[in-house]
């Protein structure tokens, strides 16, 4: 028995008693290993993604799927769709395993990791024109200054206000504190804001307030820690400013935001048609989040790699280079529930929420290119937040224990 | 299952030396092959896996590249490295928490509602299904079922505390509340308990409780003088295999902290974040395979340990 069998079992066995609830298990596992050989006329191209957001959604990609067969003939795309929520596992095991697809999505934050350890491959010089692409998206994609990945799409998180609470977006802090109070004081059983939570979701939002403070989370190529700088401890003395205005008794209810208990809400693009769908009764707009000194905000979304282990990566590249370029990229992009990275690419036109959500991404920031940053953000950060939060601690305080913690665990020492 | 090949008819008198060691190594072969499929199951999905996560745990592995052999640091930084993991020790004093209420409550539960059904004369199987089904719903399912009872403005819960003038609660924000309301869960999932403890009731001869009736014992006398001894082989099974299942808790607190899509990372302050849940993190979201192996590692000794000392301590036997 190999070692990489040996390794899948382990793994898989782990996976698969951890993760056994993780729900619909439709596509399996480690389904067939990379693309078959690069002989002659017929070529197979597994790629890994997400499952589709919806029916119409899983049209378009296999639409674009059959168009660049006939443009490649000889060529057959095998697309394998995995649920959100289980898709880095079963990355993990397939790669341990040595199953991995010839490319595949790759989360964000998962690119500086990959690239580091020579699991994915660099983009080959000349495959696309840098220039034609979001900055900030392709930022995403690099790790020490070279580009491991292609970005499908970006997204972002804005503020979401309820039209009859607040009849007109705040646009600064002070005004976001004064909107959540006034509408708190109107109705005690109304939370002027569904303030983020010290959970890994809420660290992950935290950034891009940082930002509007013009500060910054790290300087990774100074190796430096700045969230303990004042710029954060203003961030997080907002959120716990806001609280006041929005206890958590009501905004911990389901779906504050929707039922109109929370009259402001951060959140992306994501949730405009399901709001629109389950509340159609609910009065709401879109605005970029509110800042301090200068807008920001942070940047999400989907890139694309292709693993070291592909037999052809040059068509693998080719696939990945096709999705995103400016033909199909408004396509996908939607179909991925984002926006387009390609400058070109035809935005699929949406709702009035979609000017704030694309004014948003003009200045988003890329997260930290630091390889243990999920692990930061849960254990480190999001405590953090959430002792802040609760009055354990100060803002200031629970902010420079954090990032003492974070200068031991990465080693840094600025 | 096999019988028909091992009643053979009595064989001839002549032949009987003759063939004996021969039907006999048939039957070794024949006894062979019907375990080989468990046999093959346990060694390469149980016994092989667990030898190879085993020698992971003294190594640096995230997955994608060669583990790297690090020796027991593994083992050290996690007991002793508060700046690598520093939610360790929490995960194991969550995990203490919840096996200490969950485990009794679940037993008490589970005692109660097989004596009713013990009791009750029509529709035991509707109410025996009523009460097993929350057992076979599926996990997506229930957590979300529970999210709702405990919502702090509309759950049942609270609505149900208010009307005997109790103040709704923040159930699964409030930290010291967390545990408690996983472990209430844990309770209502009781069903398979129930089913064998009813299992352990009908085993109880009639003539015994017909001797105590008769003795003039009332019916609190007759369950704690002779039923619940007689459960004690019962009890001692759900308590150990209870508290093995409690120490490994993750699918409840995943599906109740997970929703949106959002990472799960343990609730309000980690006082959700299970051991078994802290050890998902570190395999599948930190990149530390090797770190995760030890953590099973630990726990697997930690079980065993325990386990002992129930089979030491706690009475077996039916008295």
């Amino acid at each position: 028995m190999s070692r990489g069998l040996a390794r899948g079992t382990a793994v898989a066995l782990l996976a698969t008693a951890l993760a056994a609830c993780g729900g619909g298990d439709g596509s399996g596992g480690g389904t067939s290993g990379s693309g078959t050989g690069t002989g002659g006329e017929s070529r197979e191209l597994t790629f890994w993604m997400y499952q589709d957001r919806t029916p119409q959604a899983g049209q378009v990609i296999e639409r674009i799927r059959r168009d660049f067969e006939r443009a490649n003939p000889g060529v057959t795309v095998k697309l394998v769709k995995i649920p959100k929520d289980d898709y880095n596992t079963k990355l993990g095991s397939a790669l341990a395993g040595g199953s991995a697809p010839d490319a595949g999505i790759l989360d964000q934050p998962l690119v500086s990791k990959y690239a580091l350890d020579g699991t994915i491959e660099e983009v080959p010089a000349g495959l696309i024109d840098e220039a034609g692409y979001y900055r900030g998206a392709l930022d995403t994609n690099r790790a020490g200054g070279k580009l491991y990945g292609l970005p499908q799409d970006q997204t972002t998180v804005a503020l979401f206000y309820n039209r009859r609470l607040v009849p007109a977006p705040p646009k600064t802090w002070d005004e976001l504190k004064q909107a959540a109070a006034r509408v708190h004081a109107a109705d005690p059983d109304v939370a002027g804001m569904n303030v983020p939570k010290g959970d890994g979701y809420g660290a992950w939002m935290f950034p891009g307030v940082v930002h509007g403070a013009g500060g910054a989370m790290v300087d990774d190529a100074a190796k430096k820690v700045l969230f303990d700088q004042p710029p954060a401890v203003e961030a997080l003395q907002l959120w716990v400013d806001l609280q006041k205005s929005s206890p958590r008794a009501i905004t911990d209810s389901d779906k504050p935001f929707e039922n109109g208990r929370a009259a402001m809400t951060i959140s992306g693009p994501w949730d405009v048609p399901t709001i629109k769908e389950q509340f159609p009764d609910l009065d709401f707009g879109v605005a970029p989040l509110p800042y301090k000194t200068e807008p920001a905000g942070n940047i999400g979304g989907e890139n694309s790699v292709v693993f070291s282990t592909s037999d052809d990566p040059d068509l693998a590249w080719k696939w990945l280079a096709f999705l995103a370029g400016p033909d199909h990229n408004g396509a996908v992009a939607d179909a991925l529930g984002g926006f387009p990275v390609h400058l070109k690419a035809r935005v699929v036109a949406g709702g009035p929420e979609q000017a704030a959500f694309l004014e948003q991404l003009k200045v988003a920031r890329a997260r930290p290119a630091v390889p243990q940053w999920i692990q930061v953000n849960d254990e480190i950060i999001a405590p953090a937040i959430e002792s802040a939060l609760t009055g354990r601690a100060t803002a200031r305080q629970a902010l420079a224990d954090a990032a003492a913690r974070t200068r031991s665990l990465l080693g840094w020492t600025g | 299952m096999a019988a028909p090949v091992l009643e053979r008819p009595p064989a001839r008198p002549g032949g009987r030396a003759r063939r004996r060691p021969d039907a006999r190594r048939r039957d070794h072969l024949i006894g062979a092959l019907l375990v080989a499929p468990a046999l093959a199951y346990f060694l390469v999905f149980l016994l092989y896996p667990a030898l190879s996560a085993l020698s992971y745990s003294f190594t640096d592995w995230n997955l994608r590249t060669e583990a790297a052999w690090v020796g027991l640091a593994n083992y050290a930084g996690l007991l002793f490295d508060d700046v690598k993991y520093p939610h360790f020790w929490k995960s194991v004093g969550v995990t203490l928490q919840y096996t200490l209420i969950a485990v009794p409550l679940t037993l008490v539960t589970a005692l109660a509602q097989a004596l009713l059904l013990n009791a009750v004369r029509r529709g035991a199987n509707v109410f025996r299904l009523l009460l097993f089904l929350p057992v076979v719903t599926a996990e997506a399912a229930v957590g979300a079922i529970w999210r709702w009872l405990y919502d702090p403005q509309y759950g049942l819960i609270n609505t149900l505390l208010g009307l005997v003038g109790i103040p709704g609660q923040n159930w699964l924000n409030t930290p010291e509340l967390v545990i408690p309301a996983l472990a209430f869960i844990a309770a209502w999932q009781c069903g398979i308990s129930m089913i064998i403890y009813l299992a352990g009731l009908k085993g109880i001869p009639g003539s015994v409780q017909e001797a105590a009736i008769i003795d003039g014992a009332g019916p609190w006398q007759r369950f704690r003088r002779v039923t619940f001894p007689m459960l004690r082989p019962t009890t001692f099974y759900l308590l150990v295999t209870g508290v093995i299942a409690a120490l490994q808790v993750f699918g409840l607190v995943y599906v109740i902290f997970s929703g949106n899509g959002r990472s799960v990372t343990g609730g309000p302050e980690q006082s959700g974040l299970t051991y078994v849940l802290h050890l998902y993190l570190f395999a599948f979201r930190y990149d530390a395979m090797g770190a995760a192996c030890a953590m099973s590692f630990i726990l697997l000794v930690f079980i065993v340990i325990v386990t002992a000392l129930q089979f030491r301590f706690v009475k077996q036997e039916a008295a």
